[in-house]
């Protein structure tokens, strides 16, 4: 199943602490020196850690918990909210002739239960209600169509949605068959519900 | 990135190269490899262990989940240890060799990956304070180095399924504590370097292990999901003290011993384990496990001024109540008296098995499931088993006694002009008309609590009188202490709960500690002491027929408005309300005539007993007296009862009278170490500092840790400028209750007259830190002020009543 989730209201995105994106479109109307100035600007923002992108400073969970669920050492990346897009941490762990990830994605939603049911429905008719993990959550499963291995829950806490995904490339997965995925993701799911609470 | 303890070569934690296995302990999986290549190493001599691929155990996983014990058959009771040949020592003590190098090699390679990083907050010296947790050894302690509780349950399936769904499997990760601690910190002046505070008794593992910092880069999967596993419990050395805030040192964790006692350090195969049963116990059975002061380490905190930046606050101590409750058998002055009991002795009750446990004797095993008061966590997670018997536990302990007491009907007075108590009910004739307008005495009973109602962290928890009164139709004619539809309870209800607040006077309501400055008022109710709530009604002009009287004393965990904090309002179910104990009584409009007890009643005598210590609580000494009065009345042979009159008179400041009760209870019991202890106080009032003395001595002989007997005697002694003596009294008070003000207050006097500087000053450091905040009071005061309702439980004689005028005063339903 494919990882697409109903985008958002703009209004629901809070977490928007990283400045909007450029449009290309309309920077090519803009003169010389505007380019220039905004160049120089790029400059400067290259230069300058990025804040809150591609930094390993996920707020709900960390490298190493990431790395021993996915079976071997992750390198996590962290994307702010930015207009319409939750927050979103990815965990990548590289094996032999296979990629293992973990994806956490957060929003804030204004309306919280109505935005659980459009995150849900990714999750399709296979979805499962699971204890104690949040205010409320599900679990299904989260294979692609090129064969790999998936398992997703999404939750809330409060007024806060959040998908987990844990999937693998392999079909067959010796650290993350099936079983293994069900008990990861509850472990995933359980860690970052705590620190969304 | 560190995940597990790793430990290099042929040992018994194997590195598994590679990512995979990395740090993993071994597991249930490779267990029966590890067994029977343990019996191969008796052979041959060596172990080569292979690591399987760990697998992660799902936090709700249960007994069904394990791997089957192995085979054990218990040797006869008194029968020897087995002896070992000389290759069965030499294998074991290769082990050992191995496993301590292994541990060791670990733990260093883990602190030089997590050490530089880790936040030093408190100075390298310092690395968990504001916890008083310590650990064996230096540097911090991996997480892989604790045995996992699926490694104790193979053999011990009961208790692990019990533990499981307990409390303390669930100390961390649970939203209840999640919420809290996660507001620490994200505190802007705080952060998780604070947390190592409440971590220190719910996460032990992580803040030995150097998980509480930022850019932690520790593995927390399993660790967070077993809060306090077996191993922690039963890893613990030694007691540092009775501080609490985690006052424990922690041991690397083994679950055997050798043949010379000395700790073999990690998990070992089972078959070791089961030729050396003994040497089990060795390792994971100290004798402290059965004492109060273990559970003191936890059930004991206080907020210090590391985590708070103000000063000491008393925040909980069940501990501190069980000691001067009757279970104790260590303080004197209890009303009444019981068998020894200690917490254990409730919450670990010895029940018969219903899975295979090695560590079951005669069919049963002490329950670790620690049944108390919490519902909620069996009730979020769905663990029906643990839920039902915490209901059960709650109403079955006979601990509260509920008593409708008497009535006062407005304009009927006695010959002295005071109004006239009808009682005890069901032994008193009366006539009630329409119109009447009642006062109930309900007389709640601390009866069988070891500790406080509530205990601990009482802002937390609800528990609160329900009062109804119906006629014969069942129409409500007055109810306290109902529901809104809300879920919050009725404002003006009698509640056992309290309110701590902020240097603002703003309730602390999501339970930030370190924000506490003063508490607005705590209505709780001590071991052993009674509360009296009056209710004021009055019976409509139309009543006729029965009305009854409703008293109930319900529990909800945990508050609402606390609920609403974590799940949001509205968006949470109904957490169970358990009702503990109640009592009705059918009063009839017209004549009321002498009815039979109900089996749950107490004893007319005790009931005025009762009576007279809420009285005195309330300083109504004259009514409290009385009250006892009317028990010597009906148990003249009760020098108690005489005790409990002289000690009311005391602090009335009637001392003539008093000495007449007091000799009077001694003349009934000349070794009442209670009236002893009242006649020093009565003696030293008189000038007669030789029987003064004699009379505290002879408490302190027979009740070593009576705290409030070494206290007088020490203070007679300093007064008589008796250094030394005094000096011994205020050092075993101090080990009775390392908090008291007069001990520190009079040891840093005498340390510093004996040229002890440094003792002396870090007693008069104690005294300044522990001493109540003189100004603290006033920050209570900005929240009463707000909250009238609240302000009139805070008096502790109050009415409730819903017959107010427009102006919101009470009317006496005039």
């Amino acid at each position: 199943m494919d990882e697409t989730v109903a985008p958002i209201s703009r209004s629901a995105v809070v977490r928007a602490s990283s400045p909007a994106p450029f449009s290309t479109g309309r920077a090519c109307f803009l003169s010389v020196s505007r380019r220039l100035a905004f160049l120089a600007l790029g400059v400067i923002f290259l230069a300058l850690p990025a804040a809150g992108h591609a930094e390993n400073n996920c707020p709900w969970l960390n490298e190493a918990t990431a790395g021993g669920l996915l079976g071997g050492d992750a390198v996590g990346m962290k994307t702010d909210a930015s207009a319409g897009q939750p927050t979103v941490c990815t965990f990548t762990q590289q094996g032999a002739g296979v990629t293992r990830t973990l994806r956490i994605t957060v929003e804030i939603a204004p309306e919280p239960h109505q935005r659980m049911s459009a995150v849900a429905q990714v999750c399709g008719a296979d979805a499962a209600p699971i204890k104690a993990i949040g205010n409320e959550a599900l679990v299904c499963t989260a294979d692609d169509r090129k064969g790999g291995m998936g398992e997703r829950v999404v939750g809330r806490v409060r007024d806060q949605v959040f998908t987990i995904t844990i999937a693998s490339t392999l079909k067959s997965d010796p650290i993350l068959n099936r079983d293994a995925l069900k008990a990861r993701i509850y472990t995933a799911a359980e860690q970052v519900a705590g620190n969304l609470f | 990135m560190i995940r597990r303890n790793t430990i290099d070569g042929a040992t018994p934690y194997v590195k598994n190269g590679g990512s995979k296995g990395k740090y993993m302990r071994t597991t249930a999986n490779n267990r029966i490899t590890i067994a029977c290549l343990w019996v191969a190493a008796l052979v041959v001599g060596s172990v080569e262990l292979r690591q399987v691929a760990a697998q992660q155990a799902t936090p709700q996983q249960d007994a069904a989940a394990l791997t089957p014990p192995p085979a054990y058959t218990a040797p006869p009771k008194g029968a020897p240890p087995a002896e070992d040949t000389p290759a069965q020592r030499e294998a074991i003590a290769k082990w050992k060799a191995r496993a301590e190098l292994a541990v060791a090699a670990d733990r260093k390679e883990y602190n030089s990956e997590v050490t530089p990083s880790y936040n030093f907050h408190y100075g390298p010296k310092n690395p968990y304070t504001p916890g008083n947790v310590q650990v064996q050894g230096d540097g911090f302690l991996q997480p892989g180095a604790y045995p996992s509780a699926e490694y104790c349950g193979t053999c011990h399936q009961e208790a692990y399924s019990q533990w499981r769904q307990a409390l303390h499997s669930n100390a961390f990760r649970t939203p209840f504590y999640r919420t809290s601690v996660n507001l620490l910190i994200r505190d802007q002046t705080r952060g998780i370097a604070f947390a190592r505070f409440c971590d220190s008794c719910h996460n032990p593992i992580g803040v030995l292990g150097a998980a509480l910092t930022e850019d932690s880069k520790v593995d927390r999967a399993k660790f967070d999901s077993d809060g306090l596993t077996c191993t922690t419990c039963h890893s613990v050395l030694s007691l540092d003290s009775t501080n609490g805030n985690a006052s424990v040192k922690m041991g690397v964790p083994a679950v055997i011993v050798d043949e010379k006692g000395e700790r073999i350090p990690g998990e070992v195969p089972f078959d070791m384990i089961l030729r050396h049963p003994e040497r089990h116990s060795a390792a994971v059975m100290h004798d402290f496990l059965h004492t109060p002061e273990f559970c003191a380490a936890c059930h004991k905190a206080n907020l210090p001024a590391p985590l708070n930046d103000y000063k000491f606050i008393r925040a909980f101590t069940a501990y501190d109540e069980w000691q001067q409750s009757k279970f104790s058998q260590r303080n004197p002055l209890t009303f009444y008296q019981a068998d020894f009991t200690t917490c254990q002795g409730c919450h670990m009750k010895r029940n018969a098995i219903s899975l295979p446990d090695y560590g079951a004797k005669n069919g049963t095993l002490v329950s670790h499931r620690w049944l108390a008061g919490n519902t909620a966590v069996p009730f979020y997670y769905g663990f029906d088993e643990q839920l039902s018997k915490t209901i059960d536990f709650l109403r079955a302990g006979n601990f509260l006694n509920v008593d409708i007491f008497g009535l006062e009907k407005a304009g009927e007075v006695t010959k002295d002009g005071n109004p006239k108590l009808i009682a005890p009910l069901g032994k008193a004739s009366f006539d009630l008309a329409p119109n009447d307008l009642v006062t109930a005495f309900v007389v709640v009973q601390n009866k069988n609590i070891g500790h406080s109602l509530i205990p601990e962290v009482r802002d937390l928890y609800e528990a609160w009188v329900e009062f109804t009164v119906k006629d014969a139709n069942g129409k409500e004619i007055y109810h306290s202490g109902f529901l809104k539809p809300d879920g919050l309870i009725d404002p003006r209800a009698h509640s056992f709960t309290n309110r701590p607040v902020t240097n603002e006077g703003e309730f602390v309501d999501n339970h930030k500690v370190w924000t506490i400055h003063s508490v607005a008022y705590d209505n709780t109710v001590q071991a052993g002491r009674s509360v009296l709530v009056r209710y004021q009604f009055r019976l409509p002009a139309d009543v006729s027929g029965d009305v009854s009287v409703t008293a109930k004393v319900n529990y909800r965990h945990l508050r609402q408005s606390y609920l609403n904090n974590i799940f949001g309002k509205g968006d949470h179910p109904d957490y169970p309300l358990v009702e503990i104990a109640s009592r009705t009584r059918i009063l009839k409009i017209g004549e009321n005539k002498p009815e039979p007890s109900e089996p749950n009643d107490n004893q007319d005598w005790m009931r005025w007993n009762n009576l007279g210590i809420a009285l005195l609580d309330q300083f109504q000494y004259m009514e409290s007296v009385q009250a006892f009065h009317e028990v010597v009345k009906l148990r003249p042979d009760y020098a108690e009862g005489y005790t409990n009159i002289g000690l009311t008179e005391i602090v009335w400041e009637k001392y003539e009278s008093a000495r007449g009760a007091i000799h009077r209870a001694l003349a009934l019991d000349p070794n009442s170490a209670r009236a002893l202890y009242y006649d020093g106080l009565l003696q030293r009032r008189a000038g007669n500092t030789e029987k003064e003395i004699a009379d505290f001595r002879k408490v302190v002989e027979m009740f070593p840790q009576s705290r409030d007997a070494r206290r007088e005697l020490g203070i007679t002694y300093y007064q008589q400028k008796d250094e030394h003596n005094a000096l011994e009294q205020f050092e075993a008070l101090q080990k009775i209750d390392p908090d008291d003000l007069v001990a520190h207050y009079n040891l840093s006097v005498l340390y510093r007259r004996m040229g002890k500087k440094e003792e002396a000053a870090k007693q008069q450091a104690m005294f300044i830190d522990k001493k109540v905040d003189p100004g603290a009071p006033t920050y209570s005061l900005n929240y009463l002020r707000d909250h009238p309702e609240i302000s009139t439980e805070s008096i502790p004689w109050h009415m409730h009543s819903d017959l107010v005028g427009n102006s919101g005063e009470l009317q006496n339903g005039k």
